[in-house]
């Protein structure tokens, strides 16, 4: 036996080295010149494209898709730049992002749009790159550095303001008075801590007594969905319900319908999936804070390729949120937040 | 019968959890233990504990099985994708459920099998093993989604694994007597057929049972394939709680709650002993001080300070336990 495990060995190698070749042949296929190809490569028309990295919180979310079809769009539109779409695959999984940074650095990407899933663990990864001469835009949720220099520009919803947004409707659909309880989703996520915040000071302004128990529902649906369901076992007496994101109001919905108390609540989500939004139309959610992650994933590339052309890029983008109920929901404005068409804008 | 001492030793894990329990409601009398808390539970119970004895089995003949979380999450998204074919999306409700048992038990069945394989034909630690298939078999379930979840009809299994009482002949989800009956075949098994006395041989001392001529390989592989089938179980039980969805990143460490449950439960992890009654119980203690914390309104931080803790203790006491058995 022991004989032909040289030639095994031999065998894979080169069929591995082959691989390795033909990769290296297809990453080398010269890009289609146009009319005057004669020209010296040392010309602006023919230099290669810009790289530019979008890393994602995760890449299972709804919302993250949206980000990549918004990045795909300037990447067509700009027509100079290659977008990399990669994360982490588990929404919580730290390490595996800061080595994903280490390792789009050590590729010598062009840019990085990058959003962060912790404000802390992450800012030493984007120094790291900005040292490195790779401008660092970061999206979607917020890093504990200083704007201009530690990164290019932050380019995110109002996060605040759309808890803001759900916490006055909230008032307004409970006519000021009754128990509201929060979900929060994980500990150490920017974003969503000033999403749960701001529902937190606006439904207090509002009159309403906030149950806030300080319990995260983790990564996964199936984590807010124990978490909810512990939660409403404990808080059985609650008239309102904010959960700041898509998982945790999934979730939460979930654990609402096994106890037959959807529609029963007020129940306000943040961001949207098909399934949530379904449960809008049959009115077990009240209603939904959507960003505008298409505009998002949009706008921070662009930025990245404003950065790299030498423009000036703004330190903060806005990209905006909106609270869409059910007499809401058919608008053509709310169609395109809720439920866009990315299979067409990713093109597969 | 046994002697009324060898049941108490039997149910003392049980027990444990009782005591629990009442210093629970004891020190804090403004959260009692309501009856919705108790259901709530029992289904959190569910999936922990199934796979737990599955885990308990494979503990006690000294091996591992770390792939736990990642063959339930493949079990999930085969079954969530085999019931979104063409054929079956318009199948009724029962052909479904049917279909969707034999798709999640199947998968767990094929990734214990292959477990089996690994380390009876390879000679490798099962540490290792299956720390290979916990990169392979989640690496699958991502494949075979695209990475993201897959949506289908929960052809009324959701029903089976609600906290709330859905069903009027039983107090508490259909799915945990399932868990329960289960659990009692694997005990019966154990302790009453040739296979569980031959498991235990092959954990106190593999050398030994091989001189006793015990079909090492075979006894270990036969371990592994239940096991997997459980951890199928499980994740048709966590498709149904997802309402219908098979998700790719469901469960990630769900070997640490199995192990911890096993361990809880009295077993050694040098193999050799252990009991399906003291595993369950360690799932229902985990399961009770989640449903407990949020009661009181710990944040999650205090719990997992406390919770570490409370393992060690619930392991020491057993520890000390037996020592006072054997002195």
């Amino acid at each position: 036996m022991k004989s032909c495990l040289p030639a095994i060995s031999f065998s894979l190698k080169t069929c591995l080295l082959a691989g390795l070749l033909s990769l290296a042949a297809c990453d080398k296929k010269p890009e289609p010149t146009p009319a005057p190809a004669a020209k010296p490569a040392a010309s602006s028309s023919a230099q290669p494209k810009l790289k530019i990295a979008v890393v994602p919180k995760g890449t299972t979310h709804e919302y993250w898709k949206s980000i990549h079809a918004g990045a795909k769009k300037a990447e067509k539109e700009l027509g100079n730049i290659e977008i990399t779409f990669r994360g982490p695959e588990k929404e919580d999984d730290r390490e595996q992002q800061i080595a994903l940074m280490e390792n789009l650095i050590s590729a010598k990407y062009d840019a990085i749009v990058l959003a962060p899933l912790d404000e802390n663990a992450l800012v030493a990864p984007t120094k790291q790159a900005m040292a490195a001469k790779i401008p660092v835009v970061i999206m979607d949720s917020g890093l504990k550095a200083t704007p201009g220099t530690d990164y290019i520009s932050f380019v995110a919803t109002d996060n605040e303001n759309g808890g803001k947004l759900a916490g006055r409707r909230m008032g307004e659909l409970l006519g000021g008075k009754g128990k509201v309880l929060l979900l929060r989703y994980i500990e150490g996520s920017a974003s969503t801590a000033l999403r749960e915040n701001g529902f937190a000071s606006a439904a207090k302004e509002a009159g309403l007594t906030l149950i806030d128990p300080k319990r995260y529902a983790g990564a996964t649906r199936a984590s807010a969905q124990e978490a909810a369901e512990n939660l409403l076992a404990a808080n059985g007496d609650v008239v309102g319900i904010f959960c700041p994101n898509e998982s945790t109001t999934f979730g939460m919905m979930l654990a609402l319908k096994a106890r037959g108390m959807n529609g029963k609540v007020r129940f306000i989500g943040f961001d949207s999936s098909k399934e949530t939004v379904d449960a809008m139309a049959a009115g077990d959610i009240n209603a939904l804070v959507v960003q505008s992650p298409i505009r998002m994933g949009y706008l921070a590339v662009k930025a990245a390729a404003d950065q790299l052309a030498g423009k000036k890029v703004e330190t903060r983008i806005d990209t905006g949120v909106t609270l869409i109920s059910k007499d809401t929901m058919n608008t053509p404005e709310s169609k395109e937040l809720l439920s866009p068409d990315l299979k067409a804008l990713l093109g597969n | 019968m046994p002697h009324a001492r060898t049941w108490l030793r039997i149910l003392a894990p049980l027990l444990g959890v009782f005591i629990v329990a009442m210093i629970f409601v004891i020190a804090a009398p403004a959260h009692p233990l309501t009856a919705l808390d108790l259901r709530t539970i029992a289904v959190q119970t569910v999936i922990v504990a199934t796979v737990a004895c599955g885990m308990t089995l494979v503990i006690i003949s000294g091996g591992l099985d770390l792939s736990v979380g990642s063959s339930l999450a493949l079990a999930t998204v085969v079954t969530a994708s085999i019931l979104n074919s063409d054929s079956l999306i318009h199948a009724s409700p029962l052909t479904r459920s049917l279909i969707a048992i034999f798709a999640a038990v199947g998968t767990g069945l094929i990734c214990g099998i292959y477990n089996g394989l690994l380390i009876t034909k390879l000679k490798i630690a099962p540490f290792i093993v299956t720390l290979g298939t916990l990169g392979f078999f989640r690496g699958v379930a991502k494949w075979i989604s695209d990475s993201s979840p897959i949506q289908t009809d929960p052809s009324g299994l959701d029903l089976w694994v609600r906290p709330a009482t859905t069903f009027a002949w039983t107090p508490v989800a259909p799915a945990v007597w399932v868990m329960l009956l289960l659990a009692i075949g694997i005990a019966v098994l154990l302790k009453f057929s040739i296979l569980g006395r031959q498991t235990i041989a092959i954990g106190s001392n593999e050398e030994a049972a091989r001189r006793c001529a015990v079909p090492i390989d075979r006894v270990k592989l036969i371990i592994y394939a239940i096991a997997g089938s459980l951890v199928g179980l499980a994740g048709l039980a966590q498709f149904a709680r997802l309402g219908g969805s098979g998700d790719p990143t469901v469960q990630v460490g769900l070997e640490l709650k199995a192990v911890a449950a096993v361990v809880i439960g009295g077993a050694s992890l040098a193999g050799g002993s252990g009991s399906i009654v003291g595993t369950i119980a360690g799932a229902v203690l985990m399961a009770m001080l989640d449903n407990r914390c949020t009661a009181l309104g710990w944040p999650n931080y205090v719990q997992e300070i406390v919770v570490g803790h409370i393992i060690i203790g619930a392991v020491a006491l057993d520890r000390w336990r037996a020592r006072r058995h054997a002195g």
